[in-house]
């Protein structure tokens, strides 16, 4: 098979090799868990406990109407101790409610019954229920983008243009990053099926698996996964597609472009160009949805990085802070060695203070950097050299744009493509100066919309 | 926690290895090859000129830096690469402190007093090569045979093979003038590089070497050169010259693979940098035609240095182009 790709991209160095042969391992009694109560893309949430009340694991505490909402379950059974504000993994402090874990039945005390530690959802046929149902109980599950974005899952799934194509986001381009990887390998039969029923609801024709060539032994295994499952016998058309390995390939609408050779229109969505592209947590986390009535409670992440003596491919419950998968021993941290934690990975993620930061439903990894690895230069001036010109995998001109929006044209800026920006850092990432283009964007990119936002009152107002 | 050392900053937390100072170093190295074979062909006196236009260079930098109480740049090797650029495309007989002179205007003139690096709108060696041409336009047209490595002292001054055509000499005449046989002896000599010239230009081999090497390592584009090639072949043929000898002689294929690339002069944009190519294909071979000097490529290049930030409008189309759909004129008329 050739592998597909898009034009321009970088390659930044993969350090995948440190725990992509490690078996992914379940984090187990956790003592206390931190759970913010807004982890997706969208309006913000209430609480629907109160301190000291008594939680099953799976038991909603989190909801809010409206459209861009998912609920948050509590991913252990225990006590809400406190609902407060705390940091969660974009550096900003929000409402978080803290359980503590039941403590173990003292001597002659019964045990206490699993039915009443546990409240998940009755299991659902997605292939014999509706399509609300089905999407109904996605919304239910709190089911978000797991790939970083946290994009409410049902709404992707209920695009306003027919699907063409549902694509499985093997690609995992982020550096180091091999949760998606181990998950591939290890449950490939829950890929498959994840894809099958994201192609139930979105009754697209077609289901492609899309993995980047650093993982082609994962390939016969899907491939196998694929022959093999119930829903191809019956018809479904589903592949695996190789891509070549190159950053940001995993970014939706290079992936789309890679595969489809078709291009997501400026300001539109995947579903313009008949795409649904969906992570693989996301597809494993569905399947549990569905086949078990488990919400999104808990989700798997890499423990990497070179100040990470054991690295580690873990399943742990939202909310865990990353501090106690060290405690427990799963990863080993060489704590005087950190330069850098990072939530996510080294391209997209975000540097925190601390790790004591909980998982959250998009957490695919946290990087404990050394201090060689964590190297950050002095800006220099640019030399106009054109790398990233090159590079930018939105063919976006990082160079001009950054320099109209030093200039504070922000009119030429719309105009070379800030809004389109995709914030993947290729641009920063190859510059030999050093500059800090993708930083520049994300700036510009909320001064423009306010721009845009008064021109719009003004318009309003006469 | 959060313990000491801890950095804290935005995405992306990955960097390159390539540096401003790694680029600049591979040019020089690419330069190599021409230097070595102007010594070779006009003695140590032109490794003097050499050294005398890169110290100058540098100085001056270091120098004017000072002054204005700014962070040294030499550091990144970029006036290294102005002083070596200026001195390949002097006369091999040129003073030394005429060299100099050249090599402290291309650095302060052209280049720091827009801002240093990445700032000025003309190549900083070609300034100073104009700024010596207008000033002293004696030495910088005297040329000489190659002599091996003699002394200077000793060279005796020769015309170039443009300057010959430009007279309206033959090209058979041009040939035996050089020493070739026939006319494809000639062009054989042409394109290794045994001829009167500036002082790394004449070798187009050693030029193609060092600008292939640069294109490998992906210093440079593939685009320009093709560009400034391209057309001065096409051009040449339009205008009934020789296409071959276009293309071959003169300071073209230099200016093509070493100056029209340079970073902060030319365009950014793919379609800016074939228009640009174009364009000094295009002003070069007017100037050999109709113009007052045998050679124009330092204008040619200069001219466009010029235009380079409007070329920079010629952007490719953006991921998910979607043409603007133009407003009805008389609706947003009737609105006000």
């Amino acid at each position: 098979m050739t592998a597909k790709t898009f034009k321009g991209g970088a390659h930044p160095p993969e350090r995948k090799e440190r725990s992509s042969g490690l078996a992914v391992e379940r984090l187990r009694d956790v003592k206390q868990v931190v759970v913010p109560v807004n982890q997706h893309f969208g309006a913000p949430l209430q609480a629907l406990v109160k301190v000291g009340d008594l939680v099953k694991r799976g038991q909603k505490i989190a909801d809010a109407d409206g459209r861009m909402t998912v609920p948050v379950h509590a991913p252990i059974a225990g006590i809400v101790k406190k609902i407060e504000p705390r940091t969660q993994s974009n550096n900003s402090d929000g409402p978080c409610i803290v359980i503590e874990a039941l403590p173990p039945p003292a001597e002659g005390q019964e045990a206490p019954r699993p039915e009443d530690l546990v409240d998940f959802l009755p299991p659902l046929d997605a292939f014999a229920c509706t399509k609300d149902d089905a999407l109904a109980r996605v919304r239910a599950a709190g089911i978000v983008g797991m790939g970083g974005a946290g994009f409410p899952t049902h709404v992707k799934l209920a695009p306003s243009k027919p699907i063409a194509m549902v694509i499985a986001n093997g690609a995992e381009c982020e550096p180091y990053l091999t949760i998606d990887e181990r998950t591939m390998v290890e449950r490939p039969e829950d890929v498959v099926e994840g894809v099958a029923i994201t192609m139930k609801i979105v009754n697209a024709p077609e289901g492609v698996i899309a993995i980047e060539e650093n993982k082609a032994y994962a390939l016969p295994l899907l491939e196998k996964a694929i022959a093999s499952s119930p829903r191809t016998r019956a018809g479904m058309k589903i592949r695996a597609q190789l891509l070549k390995t190159k950053y940001p390939q995993g970014g939706e609408k290079m992936l789309i472009s890679a595969i489809t050779g078709k291009e997501v229109p400026s300001g539109g969505l995947p579903m313009d160009v008949g795409c649904v592209v969906q992570n693989i947590g996301t597809l494993c986390a569905m399947v549990d949805a569905f086949k078990e009535g488990k919400p999104l409670i808990e989700r798997g992440l890499t423990l990497s990085g070179g100040a990470c003596a054991k690295p580690a491919n873990v399943i742990a419950p939202i909310g865990t802070p990353v501090s106690e998968i060290v405690a427990a021993g799963l990863a080993q941290v060489n704590a005087e060695g950190i330069g850098m934690v990072i939530y996510g990975g080294p391209m997209m993620g975000v540097a925190v203070p601390s790790y004591d930061i909980p998982v959250q439903k998009n957490t695919s990894g946290v990087l404990f950097l050394d201090a060689e690895e964590a190297k950050h230069f002095e800006e220099e001036t640019c030399i106009r050299c054109g790398r990233c010109m090159r590079a930018c995998s939105c063919r976006l001109s990082p160079a001009l744009l950054a320099v109209a929006i030093e200039e504070g044209d922000y009119v030429e800026a719309e105009k070379i493509g800030l809004l389109d920006c995709i914030e993947c850092g290729t641009c920063s990432f190859v510059c030999p100066a050093h500059r800090h283009l993708v930083q520049r964007f994300r700036v510009g990119k909320q001064v423009l919309r306010a721009i845009k936002q008064k021109e719009k009152e003004a318009q309003n107002a006469r | 926690m959060p313990a000491k050392g801890m950095l804290l900053s935005s995405s992306p937390h990955s960097f390159t290895q390539i540096s401003t100072s790694r680029l600049m170093l591979s040019v020089i190295i690419a330069l190599v090859p021409a230097t070595v074979y102007g010594v070779y062909l006009y003695g140590f006196s032109a490794l003097a000129l050499v050294a005398v236009s890169i110290v100058s260079a540098v100085a001056a930098e270091y120098a004017f830096r000072k002054l204005i109480k700014a962070p040294t740049t030499i550091g990144d090797f970029s006036a290294v690469v102005t002083g070596m650029l200026l001195a390949l495309i002097l006369p091999p007989t040129t003073p030394l402190w005429m060299a100099a002179l050249g090599a402290i205007f291309a650095i302060v003139v052209a280049k720091e007093f827009f801002g240093g690096l990445g700032a000025n709108p003309f190549n900083p060696a070609l300034i100073g090569r104009a700024f010596l041409l207008m000033s002293f336009p004696a030495a910088i047209t005297t040329w000489t045979m190659p002599n091996g490595l003699a002394l200077a002292a000793d060279a005796t001054s020769a015309a170039t093979p443009l300057a010959l055509l430009k007279q309206g000499k033959a090209l058979s005449d041009v040939a035996t003038y050089f020493g070739a046989s026939d006319t494809g002896a000639f062009l054989r000599q042409l394109f290794m590089g045994y001829r009167a010239g500036s002082l790394g230009e004449s070798s187009i081999f050693l030029v193609l070497v060092g600008g292939i090497f640069l294109i490998l390592l992906g210093v440079s584009q593939w685009i320009v050169p093709a560009s400034v090639l391209g057309s001065t072949f096409l051009f040449a043929w339009i205008f009934g010259m020789n296409p071959l000898i276009a293309v071959l002689s003169g300071g073209i294929a230099f200016g093509a693979f070493f100056m029209a690339t340079d970073y902060s002069t030319r365009p950014l944009t793919p379609l800016g940098q074939i228009v640009f190519g174009a364009g000094i294909g295009f002003i070069t071979i007017l100037i050999r035609k109709l113009g007052g000097y045998p050679e124009g490529v330092t204008y040619a290049i200069l001219i466009m240095n010029v235009v380079t930030p409007y070329l920079n409008k010629l952007r490719v189309k953006k991921y998910g182009f979607v043409p603007p759909v133009k407003p009805a004129k008389p609706s947003k008329e009737a609105s006000k």
